[in-house]
């Protein structure tokens, strides 16, 4: 792993309604030894909205995004956020496969992307690049005890082909690193349903109704907490969880983690550091039944 | 007009429908050539509406969609919900047998419906791409507190998402002050656009 290339696009949420991943990921970074790094200047993807009103927009704002990272040296361009990830991979690809657009994006936007930068979803990431061993060497405190269900959502692995490091029907590169900070990970139907994306905000009946699905199966499952690695996937499954939980008659709350905030529970940091106290659905319940906060009672 | 595409269909055992409309001169190749490559090779296997999360809540399903749009019959399904409904999360895509990209047309016909002049057929969902789109070309970064007011204004429905907001706020999670905007964005707009 060459440390130097390697730069991070947070994305909008994750400076304000996810800041707390941003907090966990800058934690697990420095536990792992990769030098914390945010692509300068950097624009928003786009996420949904603007390629529904205008696609070639949406290219732009990633054309420029990707030039702009080439031209700070960066070669691996880690992406967090699914919604980025998957806006990026596919200005990327389309890119990549279409010279003729390139070169002419290239004269229009006053940036030259020449393809040297490659797009990496923090999954990917942390499979591929860190790599499993460099993980559980670092686990102090193992989630032994703790059952997790990894919800991957829709965008963190639906792009096309060439660019995808997991498959779209059934990933597992989440459930390998949950696996190794030494928890059970179940097999699970629910990993890739949608959760609504912006249908929660525009249309809440159908979100709601998405999230009680997937929830409803989570808990029916006993599990203890539910991981994502999507800043809308955890909005969507912790906001309300209240209110869904009750028209679907879930017992339990079911916390809703990010990968980063189990990842740092896991290699023994102090909470604080990871944002535990954003995510609305409490993690302190399920946590007591598993070694990490025994440990730290101790 | 029917007799002669029910002869070119039946009599002389023309498969696709779009070719005798093509043929008939009822549709344009070059006007609807995009959506035309794209949906060729979709065979009505449906495998995208069956793997849809949302079907339930759409007026036509998206293999119609495609269907429709293939036959160069857009026109017909730019006033449908099912464009607007559509939450892009690909489900469809990955599982389509042909790898075509169906949000990526959904979102064709989304623009199209707005430059041929259609009402959106839900506007709420209209209006929160259009807020959001704004948002973002006003400072290259996204206010998500002042989308979320700004569209209920703009719905008229100053309540919608109420309980939201503060929830939220008291977290921390939404700042009242808007994110530091991109350097030169603007003006990148300006001379891009
Ligand atoms: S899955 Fe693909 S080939 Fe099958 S009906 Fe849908 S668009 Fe057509
Ligand atoms: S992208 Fe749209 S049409 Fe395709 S499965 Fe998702 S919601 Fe359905």
């Amino acid at each position: 792993m060459e440390k130097d290339n390697i730069a991070l696009y947070p994305g909008c949420s994750l400076e304000t309604s996810s800041s707390h991943y941003l907090k966990s990921l800058r934690t697990v970074f420095s536990v792992l030894g990769i030098p914390f790094r945010i692509m300068d200047g950097w624009n928003c993807c786009g996420a949904t909205s603007v390629k529904s009103i205008d696609y070639d927009l949406n290219l732009q704002l990633n054309h420029k995004n990707l030039a702009l990272a080439e031209e700070q040296g960066i070669k691996e361009l880690v992406v967090p956020c699914a919604s980025c990830y998957h806006r990026l991979a596919d200005a990327e690809y389309t890119l990549n496969k279409d010279e003729k657009l390139r070169t002419e994006l290239n004269g229009k936007n006053d940036f030259t992307y020449k393809r040297q930068v490659k797009v990496r979803n923090i999954l990917d990431f942390f499979v591929n690049v860190v790599g499993l061993d460099l993980i559980s060497k670092n686990v102090k405190k193992p989630l032994s005890g703790l059952t997790v269900a990894c919800y991957y959502g829709c965008l963190n692995t639906r792009v096309p082909p060439e660019q995808s490091f997991d498959t779209g029907e059934y990933p597992m590169t989440m459930d390998m690193i949950v696996k190794a900070l030494g928890a059970n990970v179940i097999d699970w139907s629910y990993k890739t349903d949608c959760c609504g994306a912006s249908l929660f905000i525009t249309v809440n009946s159908i979100a709601e109704k998405l999230v009680g699905k997937i929830l409803k199966d989570a808990g029916l499952r006993r599990v203890d907490c539910v991981t994502v690695s999507c800043p809308m996937c955890q909005t969507n499954l912790d906001t309300k969880q209240k209110t869904i939980r009750s028209k679907n008659s879930i017992e339990r709350p079911l916390p809703v983690p990010f990968i980063t905030q189990l990842m740092g529970l896991a290699f023994g940091c102090n909470p604080k550091d990871l944002g535990l106290n954003k995510n609305f659905v409490p993690l302190k319940s399920i946590l007591s039944s598993c070694s990490v906060v025994k440990n730290e009672d101790e | 007009m029917m007799l002669l595409f029910w002869v070119l269909k039946y009599k002389l055992r023309c498969y696709n429908d779009y070719d005798i409309l093509l043929f008939m001169g009822i549709i344009e190749l070059e006007k609807r050539k995009i959506l035309y490559k794209e949906t060729l090779l979709c065979y009505q296997c449906a495998k995208c509406s069956s793997g849809c999360p949302l079907v339930e809540e759409m007026d036509m399903l998206p293999h119609v969609i495609i269907h429709l749009a293939s036959l160069g019959l857009e026109r017909s399904v730019l006033n449908s919900e099912t464009i607007w409904i559509c939450a892009s999360c690909y489900a469809c895509a990955v599982k389509c047998p042909n790898d075509i990209e169906i949000p990526n047309i959904m979102n064709r016909l989304k623009q199209m419906a707005a430059d041929e002049g259609f009402e959106p057929k839900r506007k709420d969902v209209y209006k929160f791409h259009k807020v959001f789109t704004d948002d973002i070309l006003r400072r290259g970064k996204v206010h998500e507190l002042r989308i979320m007011i700004e569209y209920n204004l703009r719905l008229g429905k100053l309540f919608k998402n109420a309980m939201l907001a503060p929830k939220m706020l008291f977290k921390n999670k939404l700042h009242f002050i808007p994110p530091k905007a991109v350097k030169g964005f603007r003006k990148w707009v300006k001379k891009t656009s």
